[in-house]
Formats: structure tokens, C-alpha cells, sequence
């Protein structure tokens, strides 16, 4: 669901300049941290970047429906916080001038997609040592998708709130009653649902190939920074 | 999307109109100026006056209209659960809501389509910080790389049965395969780590000034930024929501 880019005009402005902000101070955190990354690092998150874009493209069969997928969970979980600031920024800015999602909301859709792969990171670390690569990989994509997927519903909820003429018409109180009741437990909880287990049982596959094949690409709680983040140029 | 992006691609750098010729900078700052009375206005007749322009401007840089079609299409669904989140009873407001994305989103392709890459990076580039810049720039050369690879991986995946298998165990295949292309992403990042040190690189990738180059093209640009100009002083209190 990080991946149901906002479009422009929908927003209030005061919520999609707030979302600007927030994806300014990210990044400018995340540029103070990833100094002392070397030119290597620059290059790997900007292919990860690029894979993110192209994996998105592949449309994965869920009964009868086509989903696509994000990797922002697995992306966030091998790059760590600060790259995944940065690849969420850079990817959302490119989908915008592709036209999937909007230029005004590039800061709340870059938000959303780094909550997820920020939180991805977080949960992996402490769930590896108890279940493993794999399962920590699934279970931690799952819960961030989870996550980012209520951002992504507090951010429709606050721009509804936000527009007071619509709050004082009970058509609209009664129409987001059906949307709650509705829409949303029969058509996006499902599809939810499903998606969730789809970027998890992939990310159950990644993780598991990865700690076959290069460990030494999956963090740990021992060494939980990327083993290319403290070369230089 | 994969055909989209390699479209979009060929478009930008193969055109011959004059929204092709003119300066990317121009150019910016019209789909700047368009998205944001798009995205401001609350009047439905300038939104049907920008949709009209921006649909000119499409088909005049011979955009495909299937590219514009899918455009337009793209943030559908989201506007129509905020259409009906926010529905009041009217028609005019659930047409705005509908509207207004619709114009972001064809400027933006129009924009695309007629800007190859590196002249629309580099004014961007300038306002970011530069490990982001770098990582704008670098991203983009990434995808066609990778999505070759992607669309190679994901045939013989299917033709080898893996896209038909039952359950759990398709997806965590599927997993594997991406497993695959992080491998792939990882080599390439070092591949252009080296290439960058043999270079010379020297902390900054710096795209081309042509974006700052102005030419006669670009009067075209001046002349839809003022149409768009009179279409909003004409329009801007009329049809109000």
C-alpha cells in the first residue's frame, strides 16, 4: 500500500507542505549522517533505487488481480535508515515526473514509503536472531507495510479533517461511515491483506537467497550498519 | 511501466518538436506554473481550460495517446476514494477532485516526453543536496539496466513453470529471482564505483547546462505560459466550487 501513490490536487496545502517539510528535514538528517559514505555506497542505494522502480513494474498474479510490489521493506532493511531516506526521495521524485503520484505530495509519498523502510530496518534487527534471516525479512516487511499502510489512512483521514465544510455536511459524516464500514472492509481490507502476504512471502524468498548466498549483504544486531558505509572515495 | 519508462525515454531524447528544442528550464517552470494553478484553483472551467491546454500540449510534442490515456488514468483510484470520502452531494466537487490530478499528471508527462533526462535533472540537481543529486542521476541510468534484467528473469521464470506453481512456494521463488537482482544491482554498484574513481569522479555528478540554453522554441513555452495566464485571469472566479 506504500506503494498508492497521492496524486496532486486531492491534499489540502497545509498537508502536503507539511509533508515537504518533513521530507526536507529527512533528507537534510540523512545527507548529515551518510557523510561519511563513500561514492560505493552512493552507487549501491542508487541501484537499489533503481531496482525498487523496476520491480515495481512486475505485475506478481494474486488470484486473477496483478499486484505490484515496492521492496521498500527489503530495500530499508539492506540499506539502513539514512540511504533508505534518501532512495525513498529520489524514487518518489522520479514516479512523479512519470506521473504516478503528484509533484506537490512528493514529500508525504516520500514519507510514506521511508516509514516503511525505516521501520523495516528496525524490526529486522530484532528479529533476526531469533528467527532467522528469512522469517525476520517477511515478518519485518509485513509489519512496516502494516505501518506505513495506516500512515497511509491517517494522512486521508487528517486532509478530511482539514477541510472544515465538508466535516459539517452529515452526508459526508455518512458517507465516510460507508467508506469505513463499506469500502473499506470489503474491498481495501482484503486487498490489504493480500498484498501484505505477497511482499512478505517475497521478501521471505529474498532474504532466504541472500543468507545463502552473501550473507555478509544482510545486517545484523552485531554490525547492523552496511559493510560499505565507512568507505570513502 | 517498463514500456512506459523506455517510451517516455525514446520520446525525450528522439523528438523533433518545438517543445523538444526549447530550454528544460522554460519548461519547468511552465509545468510549474500549470500544476500549481491546477492544484490551487477551485474553479471547474479553468480546470477544463488547463485539461484543454495540457492535452494540446500532449498531442503538438506527438506524445502518444495511449501514453496520455495512462497518464490521466494513473491516480484514478486514489481521487476516487477521496471523491467519495469527501462527497457533499454536488457534482462540481467530486469534477474538481477529478480534475485536478488529471492535469498534474499529463504536464508532468508532457514534460517527460519532451526533456531527455539530463537536462531535467540538472536544474533539480541544484536545489538538492549532492549525495541525493547523485543518487537522481545514477538511479535513472540504473532502471533500464535492471529492467532489461527483470523482464529477461521473468520470462524464464514463467517458462520454466515458476509463476504456476501452487501456494506460498511461487512467491518465495519469486523472491529468490528478485534475490538475484539485488545480487546483479550489488555487482553493478561496483562496477560503477570503479568506473566513477577511473573518471575522476569528484564528488558531484553534474548533468549538462543545456537546460539553461534558451532558443527561439522557446517562445512556444512563453506563449502557453500566457495563455495559461489569460485562461486564469478569465476564468479564476467563474465556476467556483
Amino acid at each position: 500500500m506504500s506503494h498508492l501513490h497521492i496524486p496532486d490536487g486531492i491534499l489540502p496545502p497545509l498537508l502536503w507542505l507539511l509533508g515537504l517539510a518533513l521530507a526536507a528535514l529527512f533528507a537534510g538528517v540523512s545527507v548529515v549522517a551518510s557523510r561519511r559514505f563513500g561514492p560505493q555506497m552512493i552507487a549501491y542505494q542508487s541501484a537499489l533505487g533503481g531496482l525498487m522502480l523496476a520491480v515495481m513494474a512486475i505485475p506478481v498474479p494474486v488470484v486473477g488481480l496483478h499486484y505490484c510490489m515496492t521492496l521498500a521493506g527489503p530495500v530499508g532493511v539492506l540499506l539502513g535508515w539514512a540511504s533508505a531516506v534518501q532512495v525513498s526521495l529520489v524514487v518518489t521524485v522520479i514516479l512523479a515526473l512519470l506521473g504516478q503520484g503528484g509533484f506537490t505530495v512528493i514529500g508525504l509519498n516520500a514519507v510514506v514509503l521511508t516509514f516503511g523502510a525505516v521501520l523495516a530496518r528496525w524490526f529486522y534487527l530484532r528479529m533476526v536472531t531469533g528467527l532467522g534471516p528469512a522469517r525476520a525479512m517477511a515478518w519485518a516487511t509485513a509489519i512496516s507495510q502494516l505501518l506505513s499502510t495506516a500512515v497511509w489512512v491517517a494522512i486521508l483521514w487528517a486532509s478530511v479533517r482539514l477541510r472544515p465544510q465538508a466535516l459539517l455536511n452529515h452526508e459526508v459524516q455518512d458517507m465516510l461511515q460507508f467508506l469505513q464500514l463499506g469500502v473499506l472492509g470489503t474491498l481495501l481490507l482484503p486487498s490489504l491483506a493480500a498484498a501484505v502476504a505477497v511482499e512478505a512471502l517475497l521478501a521471505y524468498g529474498l532474504g532466504g537467497f541472500l543468507a545463502r548466498v552473501r550473507p555478509d549483504l544482510l545486517p545484523s544486531p552485531a554490525s547492523p550498519k552496511p559493510s560499505m558505509e565507512t568507505t570513502s572515495a | 511501466m517498463i514500456n512506459t519508462f523506455a517510451q517516455i525515454d525514446f520520446l525525450a531524447s528522439s523528438g523533433r518538436s518545438p517543445w523538444h528544442r526549447a530550454s528544460a528550464l522554460g519548461k519547468l517552470l511552465l509545468a510549474a506554473l500549470l500544476v500549481g494553478l491546477a492544484v490551487f484553483t477551485t474553479s471547474w472551467m479553468l480546470l477544463l481550460a488547463l485539461l484543454a491546454t495540457v492535452l494540446v500540449l500532449g498531442l503538438s510534442a506527438r506524445v502518444p495517446p495511449r501514453l496520455m490515456l495512462a497518464a490521466a488514468a494513473a491516480p484514478f483510484f486514489f481521487s476516487l476514494v477521496f471523491v467519495i470520502a469527501t462527497w457533499a452531494g454536488t457534482v462540481h466537487g467530486p469534477f474538481v477532485r477529478m480534475m485536478r490530478p488529471m492535469v498534474a499528471s499529463l504536464t508532468a508527462v508532457w514534460l517527460v516526453s519532451t526533456t531527455p533526462y539530463p537536462d531535467l535533472f540538472a536544474p533539480l540537481s541544484r536545489a538538492l543536496p549532492r549525495v541525493i543529486a547523485d543518487s537522481l542521476f545514477l538511479t535513472y541510468r540504473a532502471v533500464f539496466a535492471l529492467m532489461s534484467r527483470t523482464e529477461r528473469l521473468w520470462r524464464a521464470l514463467i517458462l520454466r513453470g515458476a509463476v504456476g506453481q501452487g501456494g506460498t512456494r511461487r512467491y518465495a521463488v519469486m523472491g529468490e529471482a528478485v534475490g538475484t537482482m539485488v545480487l546483479s544491482s550489488f555487482d553493478r554498484s561496483q562496477r560503477l564505483y570503479q568506473t566513477m574513481l577511473l573518471r575522476g569522479h569528484s564528488g558531484r555528478i553534474c548533468g549538462c547546462r543545456h537546460y539553461l540554453e534558451f532558443t527561439r522554441d522557446d517562445g512556444f513555452v512563453l506563449g502557453a505560459a500566457l495563455w495559461a495566464g489569460l485562461c486564469t485571469w478569465l476564468l479564476w472566479t467563474k465556476g467556483q466550487v
